[in-house]
């Protein structure tokens, strides 16, 4: 028992260990330098940050068929291709094995970045492209007015992914990018304001831009179904220290002006969006059983009563919390949904539903897909039978068939008198006649 | 030495009338112990395993009742069949298969007799057809002579039409209804010609079982009333006739609904309604003859004209109502195809697909009777030149089966116990005139004079005769081991060939890939594939399936037939919709097995695109524009893309299959396959058996991200 105890101890230690491992992959090591803050926050928080240059001939990800991180970050725009054993494929292999992926790029990010773009249902532009808005360009633009200042308004309005407290403007240096329509699962986070374009800064615009306006997605993510988390930005720089620090003015406009950008209230909720920190949820225990009954069942009678509890779970702080919502919906289906309630919320994240199975028999199916933006997609489903009634179920004298009883009975007591007199009564000669 | 002696010295003493009985029990028993062996030429070939598709439903609720019991059994839900409706087992079933087997099973038990319930189930039908050899006997004594009931006995024991649905190892309900069947005509002629309820009621009894083991016994409730109503237009209606069908219609119909799969219909359906018309019948018979004694002729006249009109008014009202209320169940599908050959082609695929519902051909007449054929006219002759009661019933009964026989060939089942019989009496009839004639006795000579006189040579032609009759016995004989040997006892769970050497060959893909899906797929995965292997499935590899043999939902099926009609892309809707796990496709290309799913594809088309869902399938998409179905590159694009071809030939264009011919040769079309290089999107391949007979599939999950 109490090695058990230990063994469990140490294993989920190790774990939560295992949690916090992250590669870093970057194109020369200054990039330690220049993105310090963003790198301090992340080992402030536990994370234990190993730094490989992108096209370092040993680079693994996993060995013996076990990965040695959970979180990779890719700073390394400037790289052609991996080195060692990491390529595409071996990345969203990662990603479909579970780990979590943060990327950030710019104008001159190369094709790799591309295809693992494009692989997690993102575009991004053209090499050398950059995001232009002559609108809303920073003090500090060079002139190609390429530093552009976002409004965090253009945010996607999840507290879960972006926090609450993003009132500073942004500062954004880099590539757009543009999502993939038919995949349901990418998030645009930030987009450019409608006065932006996506376009080679240096050359005239001689072709309609890929990205216009407000379809020019600045940072994307996209939550894998597997709970993957992949945060894919398209400028680096708006990880640096120097976007941290730096003062934003606006050029034009409403002259927005403000002593500190956001960008770092927004990376670093982000990087704890990305790598699972916030936004988890998970089903801690499931019963169902016959109201006033206690034993669970996995077969039920059409027409019962049937309660349906749930116990979820939200990581909170590190620490598992009960999840409080009031939109949880249960559905009991076969084939289409014959019920779909929502979930009653009772202490302790419990959730419950009571509700009386349909009067069609078959193979059903307890479905709780809880699926919002920014949290885990929390998926659950409990098969059971509903079964008729049982020979002995059904009603043993129906009202309306009295009639029939009282015929029946009155039948059988009337052919056993008519036997009765037929066989014993005795006609008395009748002597009239004769006589 | 002694006992030699003994038994020589013995036999003599026995009197004449007892060395008969010896000699009748010797055939008798004879013919019952053959009819048990000639049956048991696949378990010998092959092993003591069930081997048809269809038995595997039957044996595997047999297994559950032996198990959990009557009340279990007859409550059963069953949710791993027609996945996700389920399927009430007790309430659509015909128990009577199952409840022998497990009181047989029991029964020895008891007697300390252990033999497994797998045993059991595999002879059930050698035994019970043993049961009806001698059944037949009894039946042809009481219509002609013991005689005629041995020659019947010992035809029935052979007949290939009645082995085809008895062999050791299918153990269906026919095995034991056409027991029943025959059971319960021999008390009914016993009831009509003695009159007691006594009979009348074995007759109920008998009924009863016949109702609670198979379908086919509309016929019999059809037939009886037939033979009374002929017996009324006879005018032989008397009342023995009376009592015995009062009796049977009244206990046998009570029982009857105890079935609860046949429920109310004996009042409802209009497949029952003869029986109870005549039931009505003959109670108006009985009161009219009662009045006629009772009453003088002119206000008999005025009553019966009266009574008559208003009666006919009544009942034909009502039966509009009724049938226009629903009261009445409309004609359904099967009722129709029996009349009209053709109706079901037309209008009910799931029917027509079915190749037992095909209609029979001549050959197969003979395939499966040979020299019964031409006896049955014979026997006929004798039938009605001594017209008698029972005589009426077994023409009816022999006229009938060869019309419905002709329609379905599944119902040569219900005709060959009448041809052996009818055939029964005319061989023993003719025999026993010809035989007489063989050795003239003295005294016979003398008295019949000049009878004798009038024809020469009379006992070489007897003795001619009885050669020629028994040459031709004999080839029957011959003939149906033959049949049994070759054509019936060849089982489909394992299929075996010839290879260029002779040596047997055996391809036992079934049981491989259903072995594989119980060891390696998770305990509640979903399994896809046409129906016809559901049962094997649920009982072999204990897996859900989505639609079986059991084919009472079209609607269901016809999705899965949609789902291997349609592109990969449109198929997967339908598949994640059903909750689908793995397919598995019936493959035959490579070794040349014709019965796979491409040859059966047509029908899924057609089944597939037969509801309103399934609208947008059409069978004529499928061919050539000439109209020719071919796999090869001039096919259709439709065929070559959809989800059933690509499952049967994945990764087939790879595969030299004969000698010079190009790969992806496919052995059964005779033809290069069209469309070799294809990748699956939405499935991945699990398992293919050793002669790729059965393929299996995973179905993928979603893109994990998104795309």
């Amino acid at each position: 028992m109490k090695i058990s105890i230990i063994l469990g101890i140490i294993a989920s230690f190790t774990l939560a260990l295992a949690e916090q491992e992250t590669l870093v992959l970057v194109d020369n090591l200054n990039i330690r330098e220049t993105h310090s803050q963003f790198f301090k926050s992340l080992q402030d928080r536990g994370y234990s940050l190993t730094f490989k240059l992108a096209d370092d001939a040993n680079l693994v990800l996993s060995k013996y068929g076990e990965y040695l991180y959970k979180n990779l970050i890719v700073f390394a725009p400037s790289v052609l291709e991996f080195g060692g054993q990491i390529d595409t494929e071996a990345i969203t292999k990662f990603i479909d094995d579970g780990g979590n992926l943060l990327m950030a790029g710019n104008a001159a990010a190369g094709d790799v970045y591309r295809e693992i773009a494009s692989e997690c249902g993102f575009e991004m532009d053209e090499e050398s492209a950059a995001v232009i808005d002559h609108f809303n360009y920073d003090a500090s633009d060079d002139g190609e007015h390429t530093r552009i200042v976002v409004s965090p308004k253009n945010l996607i309005s999840s507290p879960t992914i972006v926090g609450d407290q993003n009132s500073q403007p942004l500062l954004f240096e880099g590539t757009g990018l543009i999502l993939d329509k038919d995949n349901s699962l990418v998030l645009p986070i930030l987009t450019a304001d409608s006065t932006a374009y996506s376009y080679n800064p240096k050359s005239q615009v001689k072709e309609y831009p890929h990205a216009v306006g407000r379809k020019t997605v600045l940072i994307a993510a996209l939550q894998a179904r597997n709970n993957a988390r992949i945060v894919f930005s398209g400028s680096l720089f708006f990880f640096s220290d120097e976007a941290f620090n730096s003062a934003v003015a606006k050029v034009h406009g409403d002259k927005v002006t403000s002593n500190q950008s956001g960008n770092k209230v927004l990376s670093v909720r982000l990087s704890e969006w990305a790598f699972g920190e916030r936004g988890r949820l998970r089903v801690r225990s499931v019963n169902h059983h016959r109201e006033g009954e206690k034993e669970s069942s996995n077969t039920y009678t059409i027409t019962d009563t049937v309660v349906y509890r749930i116990e979820i779970e939200e990581l909170k702080n590190g620490k598992w919390q009960p999840f409080e919502a009031k939109d949880v919906q249960l559905e009991f289906v076969r084939i289409d949904p014959f019920i779909r309630t929502t979930l009653q919320k009772k202490p302790n994240g419990v959730y419950e539903a009571i509700f009386k199975v349909p009067d069609v028999w078959g193979v059903y199916q307890f479905k709780v897909d809880y699926d919002r933006v920014g949290y885990s997609r929390l998926y659950h489903s409990t098969q059971v039978s509903v079964r008729p009634l049982q020979h002995t179920q059904y009603e043993r004298f129906i009202p309306s068939a009295y009639p029939y009883y009282v015929s029946a009975f009155s039948m059988m007591i009337g052919v056993f008198l008519f036997s009765f007199f037929f066989l014993y009564y005795k006609e008395e000669p009748t002597k009239t006649k004769s006589e | 030495m002694t006992v030699e002696v003994q038994a020589k010295s013995r036999l003599p003493q026995l009197s004449s009338d007892k060395q008969l009985t010896f000699i009748k029990l010797a055939v008798l028993s004879m013919a019952a112990i053959l009819s048990f062996a000639t049956r048991l030429f696949s378990v010998l070939r092959f092993e003591s395993v069930i081997h048809e598709f269809d038995p595997y439903f039957n044996y595997r609720t047999t297994r559950y009742l032996t198990e959990e019991g009557f009340y279990n059994f007859h409550n059963w839900f069953d949710d791993r069949a027609w996945y996700p409706l389920g399927r009430i087992i007790g309430g659509t079933i015909y128990p009577g298969l199952m409840v022998t087997s497990a009181t047989l099973y029991n029964i020895m038990q008891f007697l300390n007799i252990t033999i497994d319930i797998r045993n059991v189930c595999v002879f059930l039908a050698p035994f019970f057809s043993s049961l009806t050899t001698i059944v037949t006997y009894l039946l042809t004594k009481e219509l002609k002579d013991e005689g005629a009931g041995l020659v019947a006995a010992c035809m029935i024991a052979i007949v290939p039409g009645y082995i085809s649905r008895s062999v050791a190892g299918s153990y269906d309900n026919e095995g034991i209804a056409i027991f029943c069947m025959l059971l319960t005509y021999y008390f009914w002629i016993k009831a009509v010609n003695t009159g007691t309820i006594l009979w009348a009621t074995m007759t109920a009894l008998a009924y009863f079982y016949m109702v609670s083991s198979w379908g086919g016994y509309v016929f019999l409730i059809n037939l009886i009333p037939l033979h009374v109503l002929a017996l009324m237009l006879l005018g032989r209606f008397s009342a023995r006739v009376y009592v015995a069908y009062s009796t049977l219609y009244c206990v046998g119909t009570i029982l009857s609904m105890q079935i609860s799969f046949v429920g109310f219909q004996p009042v409802q359906s209009s497949e029952h309604m003869l029986a109870f018309g005549t039931f009505g019948l003959c109670q108006l018979y009985a009161f009219t003859q009662y009045l006629r004694a009772h009453l003088s002729g002119a206000n008999f006249e005025l009553l019966f004209k009266a009574l008559l009109t208003t009666l006919l008014a009544t009942l034909g009202t009502a039966a509009v109502v009724l049938t226009l209320t629903g009261k009445i169940s409309p004609w359904t599908g099967r009722f129709y195809s029996l009349l009209d050959p053709s109706y079901a082609k037309n209008h009910i695929p799931i029917i027509a697909s079915v190749s037992e519902h095909q209609p029979t051909s001549w050959s197969s007449f003979y395939f499966d009777l040979q020299v019964l054929v031409f006896l049955f006219p014979a026997g006929l002759y004798f039938c009605f030149s001594k017209l008698t009661d029972a005589n009426i019933f077994i023409i009816l009964y022999g006229v009938l089966s060869i019309y419905f026989a002709g329609v379905m060939v599944r119902l040569m089942l219900v005709l060959a116990p009448v041809m052996c019989i009818v055939s029964g009496v005319a061989a023993s009839s003719l025999l026993s005139l010809h035989v007489k004639d063989i050795e003239p006795k003295v005294e016979k000579h003398e008295k019949k004079k000049k009878h004798e006189n009038n024809l020469v040579f009379r006992s070489e032609v007897g003795a001619l005769f009885v050669c020629v009759l028994g040459c031709l016995l004999m080839s029957y004989v011959f003939h149906c081991t033959w049949v049994t040997s070759e054509a019936y006892s060849s089982p489909s769970i394992v299929l075996s060939a010839r290879a260029h050497d002779g040596a047997r060959i055996i391809f036992d893909d079934f049981r491989e890939a259903y072995t594989w899906l119980k060891m390696n797929t998770p305990e509640d995965s979903k399994v896809m594939s046409w129906w016809d292997y559901g049962y094997q499935i649920t009982a072999m590899a204990n897996r859900t399936v989505i639609v079986d043999n059991n084919t009472w939902n079209n609607t269901h099926i016809s999705r899965v037939g949609q789902a291997m009609a349609s592109t990969e892309d449109k198929a997967y809707e339908i598949m994640r919709e059903l909750d689908v796990d793995y397919v598995l496709v019936i493959f035959g290309g490579l070794v040349g097995y014709s019965s796979d799913d491409i040859n059966k594809f047509l029908w899924m088309v057609r089944i597939g695109g037969s509801t309103e869902r399934g609208a947008h399938i059409r069978e004529a998409d499928y061919y050539t524009p000439s109209g020719e179905f071919r796999v090869d590159s001039d096919g259709s694009g439709t065929l070559l893309n959809c989800l059933m071809y690509k499952m049967s030939y994945y990764k087939f264009g790879l595969v030299y299959t004969e000698g010079g011919r190009p790969p992806g040769y496919d052995r059964v079309r005779g033809a290069e396959i069209g469309n070799k290089d294809f990748n699956l999107d939405v499935l991945e391949e699990a398992y293919t058996t050793e002669h790729w007979l059965v393929r299996i599939y995973k179905v993928k999950p979603l893109p994990n991200r998104g795309v």
